[in-house]
């Protein structure tokens, strides 16, 4: 067993399940103002039980209510903030000066600007409903299993939601307004803490982008999230590294994790970002954070070994399903991946998950849910084999 | 009405517009008055708009060029054209953009650095994204038609190779 109860190995998600048609069609009405927050929130209460079910059945150790609810990872907070409006692309140009910028960032995504939606502070923010402890209160009443919930990180928020001249009336740089992130981030953490939660998530996956497109001193479009960056690698990580600590430090009684990867929204490898976390791991070992929640299943990530420095340092959240290919890992990789942790991870310290979510945007689902159920099937089965020959 | 169109009043317009003796040939008129340094002022009909050249090449960046206004040009006539033939076809329009790229065959002769070819585009491309009430093949027929009858496009492709594209957006 682990410290914290559960068996050696757990098996958890990464937070997003796909979502069925019926719950899309939904959330197309919702958006669209065709259907109340109220009428919403009863079909979605359907689909988390589903993905709920899906976990279940498959065997996990922690599980999700699979993002039914949210738009996308980061998106669904404009729903819940005060001062935060999801505006598409073609409105934000009609709003700032830098049109230019805009259209580089739609040749090089080849999409049109109505398709691309940002949220964007447009006023001082505060929260209008919590971001996820009524999604956490809703599933503690369905399941007795530890429960794990995604929160987008505080540098993805100030970074994706800050856009020059339109955001800059209610905060003059991304860094004021970061002072409002941290603190509704923090307020949740606690919130969600006292409710009972085991693990909450943070997810910034555009630290690759800060690493692998250093070049780019404007705005990018990955993971979903229109990007302003200011081009200096060095600063952007030490700035992300600051505010997520500033919304950990001292919060005790409740893990936490960060989850970095290098995009889910195509199942085109080549579209995506590649390359080792070999810049970031000194990035990562110095967040107050329990858990790094990372993708070791396919050869884009690089490998275990960049953790040959600091070994035992952190809890590994280890990918070891690619959430984006229909054929299923075998229990034999997977006891492999972990085996090749284990050289720089006590038993103890690692959980098995899949890289990503398996539906991070809701429209662009990575998977279905049958296959996304037989890979957490091969997981469980890999870690009751790592239990029998590890523990 | 369908894509904010009084269908019934455009047909009305249509028929009165056929009956003219001009309407054929279209004739236009445009004044261009210099402003100062390479500033224009181009008045048509009761419209102006002004054009302008890039701090680098001795303008003042203050509005678009004469080529920019082509390209933009060449894309609202064929989402001009797309929704009109779609509104008679009773399609009805969620959004739409047309992304255009372009190159000039070389602009050095205009600048006077260079002799050989000439400085006009010879080559534009032009994607439509839609979102729209019609299946896809019905959508890339239409896209077709439209770059068969725009007024723009026709002006141009005697001259470019102008390549239309489309990517119909579920």
């Amino acid at each position: 067993m682990t410290e914290h109860g559960l068996p050696l190995f757990p098996v958890t998600v990464v937070g997003s399940w796909s979502r069925p048609s019926w719950l899309l069609d939904a959330l197309r009405k919702r958006q669209g103002g065709r259907m109340t927050a109220e009428e919403f929130d009863r079909v979605a209460d359907q689909a988390v039980l589903e993905a709920l079910s899906y976990q279940e059945e498959a065997g996990i150790d922690v599980v999700s209510d699979g993002e039914q609810r949210r738009d996308n990872f980061h998106s669904f907070v404009a729903d819940k903030l005060e001062g935060v409006k999801l505006l598409t692309l073609a409105e934000i140009m009609d709003l700032v000066e830098d049109r230019a910028q805009y259209e580089r960032v739609l040749q090089a995504a080849d999409a049109p600007a109505f398709s691309i939606k940002n949220e964007t502070v447009v006023d001082t923010i505060r929260p209008r409903r919590p971001l996820a402890l009524d999604e956490f209160t809703f599933l503690r009443q369905h399941t007795k299993k530890p429960i794990m919930v995604p929160l987008p990180g505080p540098y993805i928020l100030a970074r994706s939601m800050w856009v020059k001249g339109v955001s800059d009336k209610a905060y003059p740089t991304r860094e004021h307004l970061a002072v409002d992130v941290v603190k509704i981030l923090r307020d949740e953490l606690i919130a969600l803490r006292d409710a009972g939660c085991a693990f909450v998530q943070f997810d910034e996956p555009v630290l690759t982008d800060v690493v692998f497109n250093r070049d780019v001193k404007e705005r990018t479009f990955k993971c979903g999230s229109m990007s302003e960056s200011t081009g200096d690698p060095s600063r952007e990580l030490l700035f992300a590294t600051r505010l997520l600590n500033s919304v950990t430090e001292g919060v005790d009684g409740i893990r936490t994790g960060v989850h970095v990867c290098r995009g889910n929204w195509s199942r085109k490898d080549e579209v995506l970002l590649r390359g080792s976390y070999e810049p970031l791991v000194p990035t990562m070992m110095g967040m107050r954070v329990d858990r790094l929640v990372l993708e070791f299943a396919t050869p884009r990530a690089g490998d275990l070994d960049v953790f040959a420095r600091y070994p035992k340092r952190k809890q590994l959240g280890l990918g070891v399903a690619n959430p984006r290919s229909d054929e299923v890992e075998s229990p034999a990789f997977i006891v492999k991946r972990a085996t090749d942790a284990l050289r720089y991870f006590e038993p103890g310290q690692i959980s098995l998950n899949p890289d990503c979510g398996w539906g991070t945007f809701a429209e662009r689902p990575m998977n279905t849910a049958d296959v996304a159920a037989r890979k957490l099937r091969a997981i469980v089965e890999a870690a009751r084999e790592l239990r029998r020959t590890v523990g | 009405m369908l894509n904010g169109i009084d269908v019934d009043g455009l047909q009305t317009a249509l028929k009165a517009v056929g009956a003219q003796p001009d309407t054929a040939v279209a004739r236009k008129h445009a004044r261009v008055r210099w402003l100062d340094r390479l500033k224009f002022r181009a008045y048509v009909r009761n419209h102006q708009f002004e054009v302008d050249e890039p701090t680098h090449l001795a303008g003042d960046n203050a509005n678009p060029t004469s080529m920019e206004y082509v390209l933009g040009a060449l894309g609202t006539c064929l989402a001009t054209g797309f929704v009109f033939n779609a509104t008679q076809r009773g399609i009805a329009i969620g959004n739409l953009e047309v992304a255009l790229e372009s190159t000039q065959q070389n602009y050095l002769v205009f600048l006077g650095l260079g002799t050989e070819g000439h400085p006009g585009f010879d080559r534009m491309t032009a994607k439509l994204y839609v979102q729209a009430d019609a299946d896809p093949a019905q959508l890339q027929e239409l896209w077709e038609h439209t770059l068969k009858t725009s007024p723009v496009g026709n002006s141009l492709s005697r001259t470019v190779t102008l390549t239309p594209e489309i990517d119909v957006i579920p």
